[in-house]
Formats: structure tokens, C-alpha cells, sequence
């Protein structure tokens, strides 16, 4: 792999040399280029870079129209190919990049040869080489973890910003924190080599950048653009996921319609401004990298001054930083301006002494900014004090780049793009324009170190860092600047990235010291001792294994936040569709979940979502007559109480309509006609399937599904969720939920000689049946119990379990009744033993998948005690009493 | 190079890789042994926690140090009789292959005898029982030692996916 990805760039080089050397009219060596072009492919094919690939055939196809004659071989012709041999370069070693190979297919067709981009990429994701690109970025798993977690996270705050921006469109705070998402969703789906993403991400980030600019406006036809973005990378997302966990091939999105939309949106820009948006970024990089090439030679003349400049200049910037964050809290302080204007000209002077031209440039640029400010021709304020920290960022890589070409040979030798802070100071200076931010500069930096990092787990890519020889043209840049940025902004949160299964490990253990402790303490012979100082240190030991558990537990909660963000959008989305307005009110967004738990909430929320909006609030001119404000209030809470996090959803609409449930519950034979059921009870039938009182079925709910689909996976968590509705004020769903899942609530309860565990959250109650209520079905193959009016079939856990030695008369036992996905049931088993919170274990891939088995646990005498799976049990006595009295 | 590896394996049944060291067992009168590699723990019986619908040698679960892993009863796996349990009945906890990753399993056996040393050439392939219930996918090889038979379990297949095939089958 590593020599191939060699043999790539050494034929590039070589086909740039040849290109160089080349003499027009010498169709001989013409014909060499395309034997270098013919070998380029075959390596770029082996490495599955069909991008490359079909990059290397558009010009192995230019040259031959060529020597044909069809396009004139003047040394034009081969400034052009050379070019886009550069271009390859770059694709080579950045990744695919839309804007550089745009830029190829400019090259091409200002000689005459006409190749579009979808040609090359097109080809290159339709062509049979698609089936060898297995999913590159497998490569790289702790970085591909990394990038799904954290663009999970900024996907997030993407649509939240969105939809902040929509209700507040001048909000540049908010345009900003987007526009740096998909920045960074670039930066890093470009180091996983995840290039549809990347690309896509990319431009999006152009159009953003042009809102920011003032160029579009931030129209609804924008908005909606980028959140249908956000969604396709949410699902790119989550099919990278799937095919990192499950191994399945990779699909890339096609990525063409989205860059369709941003194109038409963008046209609106070209037509109004008459400005082509890569435009300047072109004119800038040419010179550069002429320069660039001068540079890089001359400045290793004096190493001495060098490594002197180098440490000096660190200083310096640091020096920079603190004055400049100092200023920002006092703008006007000239003294502090002054302690931020000195270090620059040192460094301009010092780097222009040693011909490091860009650094000499970019403080140069610098020191006139800040000069201006200490003449007073501008005002120190945040875009200033931005760019500033942005340049000295910039500087601080540049030098640390310029230290490890030091150490390492020139070959370490970066190029960095500046263009787009001079562009910037020069706006700010002539005034054009305060509207621009951070964002824009920060787009630039190049910083080694992250990169460095990205590609240090990834052989490939540290192969190819030393072999981008100086001649290459500018390193684009491919991170971030929340990076650079965060850090200052958002005040420090420490933590580490753990593997979950050495949590999971962790909170086993201290599961099994809990267990462990109990045990040696309730001991007989250390029962029997009446040693004050063992009870201190036994208490002590208690506290302290308490406190552990804890802790262990809590390092595996997150906050809802994510989750509840999330409704945000649905509710947008919602009320546009059912024309209702609609406010959401999220309160205790910090309230921490398991982690294990917050995929599993979604879908039940969504739908209790729905239904509040589509069911509880009303249109607006419904509420006019009932004399409520016009737009409903939707409020979205999370808090915990006692062992439980309850997540409310309350509306301020008309409430559920009881008799409406009521009749529909009678026509499927759910209730008798007389029977005596309170509302509460009737309202919280809709919970059952198929149960809709909603009159028309629209493509939002009512189809009975949705709330049936709450309860199933609310239960699969072992938690509950009822329904409080007030007639005319509004309804409130209430979801119980267990504080983790890796430990439940459990009454233990004994059959014959063995012990189960059955989750506290299903009991109903337990008693000793009264044989007054006992009735049988077809000669006692049915059984059942009378309860308050509801007749519930007895399950004889015995029986459905095999347990020898159990109890079998009714009389004798105990029923508990317990309720699962709306069912009743009655189970008889011995006796009980007493409630206890017992930490769930997996009984292994060998025994998974047993019916009417959750898991095991570890009970306190240290044997195995088994955890129920209501469902299950219920379902098998299905199988063996098929009566069916539900 | 696999295709060759595969020839070899089926020429020679692969013994030259079933050398080494095996830990070998009793159950009734014959003589067992499973690869010393596969062994995690040898553990006197403890009390076992049946576990419902699985197959009448599955044993049940007990608990080795927080985790809860299965136990079989070799003998019910092969077909043997059941023998009253004795104060040399022990559990030995191999690790296996199982569908996700390796799984920790006990068997269940008379008692244990020793670790051995075996030769290549002291292994032969098994012979064929076909006609009679016995599978010939659960032997790698006999091994004849001091006159005396060692039939060389292959756990994987044991107790590894024909096991959970099985357990799947009858639940």
C-alpha cells in the first residue's frame, strides 16, 4: 500500500518534470507522458483512487487530441498540464477536494479539452473501481470514531443555530457557529477520506460563507437547503456508522443534487453581484506559491538565526495572546496596543531578515492593522481583536513548521495560504467591511499539529506528508477553527474519550464489590461480632463503595440535551406543515440519561411530539374562540425524582377527548359497556394499538400506531409513561424512565428452589388469591383471577419454567400481577423474598435470546438469580393457553 | 497459499499442529483432553442456576467472579449416563468462539486427570463413527499414550456453534 501510494508520487513528480522540460512539437515525448499517465492510473486504481484515476486519464486523453492535432501543442498547452499534474498533486495529497478540481477542469478546458466535474467524479463513482474503494476511512478507526461522535454533535448545533437564525435572521453569532460546523465536518470527514461528505460540506460552507458576506440573503429556500444538507450528512453519518460497526460496504451519497440546490443558490449571487465566488481565492494562490518556492530555499541559510528566531517568536505570540485577550476586556487601553504592535514588528523584521516571506508578509499585514488602531483610524473591536488571535494562531503553526523543517529536512516544509487574512486586513482597513468575522480567516490556517495528529495513527498518510516536496503548490486548508478557537471561547471542560467497554468493565465490578461487601458483611460469624470499630470501618466501607458506584454510574450518563435539541426541529417542521404556531419550551436540558438509553427515547418522543402538536394544540382560529393565545406552547421538561428521570411533554390544547377514546375502546371490545373505569384509566388506553381518536389520518399521525410504539419502547427501557389530560387546558405526557439501565429494581421472588428476579416497574400488586375470584376456562387450561373488576389470566410461572418442587396450588402462592405492553397478567410463584436493586448481566452470546429471560444478576449469597422478561413470559404462555383473554 | 494450507490440513488432518499440551479429563472410563490453551480456569462445582428452555445439557449459569457464564454437563452433551455427582466433579471453563467474540463456558466432567504433553506422532486422526451417533465433527484426534487412549476434543465445535445451533433449535 505504502509503496504504491509512493509509486503515485513519484510518477507525479516525474510527470511534472517531463511536462516542465517539454519542447512543443515533440510528440516523442508526448508519447512518454502517456506512458507515465497509463502507469498512474494503474497505481491510482490500486489504491482505489478512482478520483486520481480518472483524473490522470481526462489529461492521458487531452494529450492524445494532442498529438492528434486537435488541440495545439504550444507551450500554453503544457503550462496548462502542468497545471493540473499540480492539481493531482494536491488531490493526492489532501483528498478530493471540489474546489481543486474544479480547478483541473478549468486548466483542461482553457486549452480546448472540455471535462466537467461530474466527468471525473461521475465516472469515478459509477465506474466497477467502486466496489475495490472499500470504504478507505475503515482505515483509521479511533479518527473515524471521532468524527462520527463529533459530527453527530455539530450536525446538532447546526440545526439548532438554523433554526435560531430563522426566528432572528440577523443573528451572526448564529450564521457563524454554522458556518464553523461545517467547516470542521469538512475539515474532518476530509482526514477520514470520507470524500462525499467532505465535499458536500464544502460547499455548503461557500454558500455560507457568501450569507456571511452579505452576498444572499438568509431566505427560507436557504435555511431549508441547509437543513436537508444536514440531514443527508446526518444519514451519511449514520450509514458510516453502520458500516464501521457492522462491516457492511460503503455507499457514497451522491452528493450532485445538493450541490445542484447550492449552485442555484449561488447563481442568485452570481447575477446580483457579478462576482464568482472562488474568484480571488485563483489570484492569490498562483503568486504564492511562486513565492513560496523561492522562500523555502533561502531560509535555511543560517540555522543559527534560525532556531533563534524560532524559539524568540514563540515567545512573542504568546506574548500577543495574553495583551490581546487582555484588550478585550479593555479595548481602548493604548498600552496594551502598543504591547501587541511591538512583538509583530519584531517578528516582521526578524522574518523578513531571513526571507520567510510569508510570515514577514502576514506580520507585516498585521502591524499596519494594529497601527491604524494606535493612530486611531480604527477602533479596537472584535473583528480586530479576531483577526488578530487568528494571525497569531497562524503564525504560531507557520513557525512550528518552519522549527520542524529545522529538524526534519525541508521535505517537512509546509505552505500556508494567507490570502484570505490580507484580503480581510485590507477590508478591515479601508472599512469595507465590519461585518466579517473569525470565521472567514480562521478558514485558512493551516495547522500542522492537527493534521499531524490526524494522520499519525494513518501509515498512508504519514507517507505521503514528507513526500509533498517543496515544489508543490499551497496546502489547502483542512482544519479547523473551533480547534484553534474553542478552546478560549468555551471555558474548559477536561475530559477523556474512554472505551465504553472499559466503562461497562468498571461499572461491573464495582456492581460486584457492592455485592461483595454485602455479602462479607452479612456473613454469620462477622453478623455475630459486636466490635464498635468494625461497624465504623464497616459503615465506612459502605460509603465509600456507595460513593464508587456512583461515580462509576454517572461516567456513563450524558445530558438530554442532544436529544431535546433535536425536537426543536421537529416542531418547526410540524407546525409549518399543520399551519399550527407552535412554541417549544425546553427546560432541563442537563438533566443527564444513560447513555445506552438516548438512541432508545428518540422514537418515542418524536411521537409524543407529534401527537402534542397534531392532536393537543389547536389552529390558531380554534384557539382565538377558546380564548388562549394564537400560538400554542409546547413544553419539553426532563428531571429526576426519586430512582427515575421523567420527561414531560405538556401542550396548552383542548386535551384528549375521553369519550371519544371511550367509544373507540367499546367498538373493539376493549371495555365493557358497564364497566366503571376512571378517565384517567380511559385516557390512558390510547396507549393500546390501533387505538386513534384522531378523525382524519394525516401524514403526520393517526393511524394508532405512534403511541403504541411510545409505550413498547418506553417499556423495552423498563420505564412507564401515562397520560394526565384536562379537558379544554391541554394534555401532559409523563415518560418514567430508570436512571441507567445497567441496574434495575426487582422484587426477587422464589419458585420451587429457584429465584427470579421481576422488575419493580411492572408489579401492579401482589396478593394471596382469594379463591372466591379464582375461575377456570375449559376444564382448568385456563385460569384466571378476578382483580378490581378485571378478570387477568393466571401464569403459573412454574409450569412455563420447568421448576420441579413448586408450589401448584393457587391457594398456597402468591399472584403477582404485573403489566406489560398493556397486558395483565397474574403470576403465581412461591413466595416473595424481598425488593432489591440488582445489576443486570448479559447470560453471554451462548445463552442469548431464551424466552422470558432479560439477563441474569448475581444475587446476595453470590449465585445466579434470574431477570424476567415479561414480555416474553407472556408470549409463551400464549403458546400453551392460546384462549387469548386479553 | 491458503488453497496448499488447506491440502495439507486435509492430508494430515492437520496433526502436526495439534502437538502441544492438553489437559486431560475423565468421563466415565475414557480418557479426554482439550488444548491447554483453551482452559481458562479449572473450578470446583458450585451451585448452578438452572436456566429455562435450553437444552437438557445446558446446565444452567453460575457466577466465576461477577461474570455469569453457561455450564454444560459433558456427559448429557455425549450421550452418556448421568453419574451422581462426587467430590472430584469439578467445572473446567474454556473460552470459545462464540458469534461475537469469545465466550467463557463451563463443562462439567468426572474429575481431572493431568496436563500432557503430546507428540505429533502420537495423534492419529479420528476414525469415522458413522452409522452411530456419535459426531465426528467434536474429535481432532486420538492420541495413544502409555497404551492408554486420549480422545483430543475440538471445544470450539462442542460446545461452540454446533452447541448454539442446537440451543436455538430446541428453544
Amino acid at each position: 500500500m505504502a509503496n504504491a501510494e509512493q509509486n503515485v508520487i513519484d510518477l507525479l513528480d516525474k510527470l511534472a518534470v517531463k511536462i516542465m522540460m517539454i519542447e512543443p512539437g515533440d510528440l516523442s515525448a508526448v508519447g512518454e507522458l502517456l506512458d507515465i499517465l497509463e502507469k498512474l492510473q494503474e497505481q491510482a486504481a490500486s489504491l482505489s483512487k478512482t478520483v486520481l484515476q480518472q483524473m490522470a486519464s481526462a489529461v492521458q486523453s487531452a494529450l492524445q487530441q494532442v498529438i492528434m492535432g486537435e488541440l495545439s501543442d504550444s507551450a500554453e498547452t503544457f503550462e496548462q498540464f502542468a497545471e493540473c499534474v499540480s492539481r493531482m498533486q494536491e488531490v493526492l495529497r489532501d483528498g478530493d477536494d471540489a474546489g481543486v478540481m474544479d480547478k483541473f477542469c478549468g486548466h483542461l478546458a482553457s486549452i480546448g479539452f472540455k471535462i466537467t466535474l461530474a466527468e471525473i467524479l461521475g465516472e469515478g463513482a459509477s465506474s466497477s473501481d467502486l466496489s475495490v474503494v472499500e470504504s478507505p476511512f475503515l482505515k483509521d478507526k479511533e479518527l473515524l470514531e471521532c468524527f462520527i461522535e463529533e459530527t453527530a454533535d455539530y450536525l446538532g448545533s447546526i440545526e439548532t443555530h438554523v433554526l435560531e437564525l430563522e426566528k432572528n435572521p440577523g443573528d451572526s453569532e448564529a450564521l457563524n457557529a454554522i458556518f464553523r460546523s461545517f467547516h470542521t465536518i469538512k475539515g474532518t470527514a476530509g482526514s477520514v477520506e470520507l470524500d462525499d461528505i467532505s465535499r458536500l460540506a464544502h460547499a455548503t460552507e461557500n454558500l455560507l460563507a457568501e450569507v456571511r458576506n452579505g452576498v444572499i440573503a438568509m431566505d427560507s429556500s436557504v435555511t431549508e437547503a441547509v437543513l436537508n444538507i444536514g440531514d443527508a450528512l446526518q444519514s451519511m453519518v449514520d450509514h458510516v456508522q453502520e458500516v464501521y460497526e457492522k462491516g457492511i460496504s460503503y455507499s457514497p451519497l451522491d452528493v450532485g443534487p445538493y450541490i445542484v440546490i447550492i449552485d442555484a443558490l449561488m447563481g442568485k449571487l452570481e447575477k446580483a453581484a457579478g462576482v464568482a465566488p472562488e474568484m480571488p481565492e485563483k489570484e492569490t494562490d498562483a503568486p504564492d506559491a511562486d513565492e513560496e518556492k523561492e522562500e523555502s530555499l533561502d531560509f535555511l541559510n543560517d540555522v543559527d538565526l534560525l532556531s533563534g528566531f524560532i524559539s524568540e517568536a514563540f515567545e512573542h505570540l504568546e506574548s500577543i495572546e495574553l495583551n490581546v485577550l487582555e484588550l478585550e476586556q479593555n479595548p481602548q487601553d493604548l498600552e496594551i496596543i502598543n504591547n501587541i504592535f511591538r512583538p509583530f514588528h519584531t517578528i516582521k523584521g526578524v522574518s523578513g531578515f531571513l526571507n520567510l516571506k510569508t510570515i514577514n508578509k502576514l506580520a507585516h499585514m498585521t502591524e499596519n492593522l494594529l497601527d491604524d488602531v494606535r493612530n486611531g483610524k480604527l477602533t479596537m473591536d472584535s473583528v480586530i481583536i479576531d483577526i488578530v488571535l487568528g494571525v497569531g494562531d497562524t503564525l504560531r503553526t507557520m513557525i512550528q513548521n518552519v522549527s520542524d523543517v529545522l529538524e526534519q529536512g525541508p521535505q517537512a516544509y509546509k505552505q500556508f495560504d494567507i490570502s484570505d487574512y490580507l484580503e480581510q486586513i485590507q477590508e478591515t482597513r479601508s472599512g469595507e467591511s465590519s461585518i466579517k468575522t473569525v470565521n472567514k480567516q480562521t478558514a485558512s490556517i493551516s495547522s500542522p499539529e492537527q493534521i499531524q495528529e490526524a494522520a499519525m495513527p494513518n501509515p498512508v498518510h504519514s507517507e505521503i506528508k514528507p513526500a509533498s516536496s517543496p515544489s508543490s503548490a499551497a496546502i489547502k486548508p483542512e482544519n479547523t477553527s473551533s480547534a484553534s478557537q474553542a478552546p478560549r471561547k468555551k471555558s474548559i471542560e477536561a475530559s477523556i474519550k474512554v472505551d465504553i467497554r472499559k466503562l461497562d468493565g468498571l461499572v461491573n465490578a464495582v456492581g460486584e464489590l457492592v455485592i461483595m461487601q454485602a455479602m462479607v458483611r452479612h456473613n454469620p460469624i462477622i453478623a455475630g461480632l459486636s466490635d464498635p470499630k468494625l461497624n465504623k470501618d464497616f459503615a465506612q466501607l459502605t460509603r465509600i463503595t456507595t460513593d464508587l458506584q456512583k461515580t462509576a454510574m454517572s461516567m456513563r450518563m450524558v445530558p438530554i440535551r442532544q436529544t431535546f435539541q433535536k425536537m426543536t426541529r421537529l416542531v418547526r417542521d410540524l407546525s409549518k406543515k399543520t399551519g399550527k404556531k407552535v412554541d417549544l419550551v425546553m427546560r432541563g436540558e442537563e438533566t443527564e440519561i444513560d447513555r445506552n438509553m438516548v438512541d432508545s427515547i428518540y422514537d418515542p418522543l418524536v411521537h409524543m411530539m407529534r401527537n402534542s402538536v397534531d392532536h393537543g394544540v389547536q389552529v390558531p382560529e380554534q384557539r382565538r374562540k377558546a380564548g388562549k393565545p394564537e400560538a400554542g406552547t409546547v413544553k419539553l421538561s426532563a428531571y429526576q425524582k426519586g430512582g427515575n428521570i421523567i420527561i414531560e411533554i405538556a401542550d396548552d390544547g383542548e386535551g384528549v377527548n375521553t369519550e371519544k377514546i371511550r367509544n373507540k375502546a367499546l367498538e373493539r371490545g376493549l371495555i365493557q359497556k358497564d364497566s366503571s373505569l376512571s378517565d384517567y384509566e380511559i385516557n390512558n388506553m390510547i396507549f393500546l394499538p390501533g387505538l386513534s381518536t384522531a378523525d382524519k389520518i394525516t401524514d403526520v399521525s393517526g393511524r394508532g400506531v405512534g403511541m403504541d410504539v411510545v409505550k413498547k419502547g418506553v417499556e423495552k427501557l423498563r420505564g412507564k409513561v401515562e397520560l394526565q389530560s384536562t379537558p379544554g387546558v391541554g394534555s401532559l405526557f409523563l415518560m418514567y424512565l430508570p436512571l441507567t439501565l445497567a441496574i434495575i429494581d426487582g422484587i426477587v421472588v422464589r419458585v420451587g428452589e429457584e429465584r427470579y428476579i421481576i422488575p419493580t416497574i411492572a408489579i401492579r400488586e401482589s396478593m394471596r388469591p382469594n379463591m372466591e375470584y379464582y375461575n377456570t376456562v375449559q376444564g382448568g387450561r385456563g385460569e384466571t383471577l378476578l382483580v378490581r373488576d378485571t378478570l387477568i389470566p393466571i401464569v403459573r410461572l412454574y409450569q412455563i419454567f420447568g421448576v420441579k418442587n413448586a408450589c401448584t396450588e393457587i391457594s398456597e402462592g402468591i399472584t403477582v400481577i404485573i403489566e406489560n405492553e398493556g397486558r395483565q397478567r397474574a403470576l403465581l410463584v412461591d413466595e416473595l423474598l424481598g425488593k432489591q436493586e440488582v445489576v443486570i448481566k448479559s447470560l453471554g452470546g451462548y445463552m442469548k435470546d431464551i424466552k422470558g429471560v432479560a439477563g441474569g444478576t448475581i444475587l446476595g449469597d453470590g449465585r445466579v438469580g434470574l431477570i424476567l422478561d415479561l414480555s416474553g413470559v407472556i408470549s409463551s404462555t400464549d403458546e400453551i393457553d392460546s384462549t387469548g383473554t386479553v | 497459499m491458503e488453497n496448499t494450507e488447506n491440502q495439507q490440513e486435509k492430508s494430515s488432518h492437520g496433526l502436526t499442529k495439534l502437538a502441544g499440551k492438553y489437559l486431560t479429563f475423565e468421563l466415565g472410563k475414557e480418557e479426554y483432553g482439550i488444548g491447554i490453551l483453551k482452559v481458562r480456569e479449572i473450578i470446583g462445582l458450585m451451585e448452578i442456576t438452572a436456566v429455562p428452555h435450553t437444552p437438557p445439557y445446558i446446565k444452567g449459569v453460575i457466577n466465576l467472579r461477577g461474570s455469569v457464564i453457561p455450564v454444560l454437563e459433558l456427559r448429557a452433551k455425549f450421550n452418556m449416563e448421568a453419574q451422581e455427582y462426587t467430590d472430584r466433579t469439578c467445572i473446567v471453563v474454556v473460552e470459545v468462539q462464540g458469534e461475537s467474540g469469545t465466550v467463557m463456558v463451563g463443562m462439567i466432567v468426572d474429575s481431572v486427570s493431568e496436563v500432557l504433553n503430546i507428540a505429533e506422532n502420537e495423534i492419529e486422526p479420528p476414525p469415522s463413527f458413522s452409522g452411530s451417533d456419535v459426531e465426528n465433527d467434536n474429535f481432532l484426534g486420538m492420541a495413544k499414550i502409555k497404551g492408554k487412549l486420549k480422545i483430543l476434543l475440538d471445544v470450539d465445535k462442542v460446545i461452540g456453534q454446533s452447541g448454539l445451533g442446537k440451543l436455538h433449535e430446541i428453544t
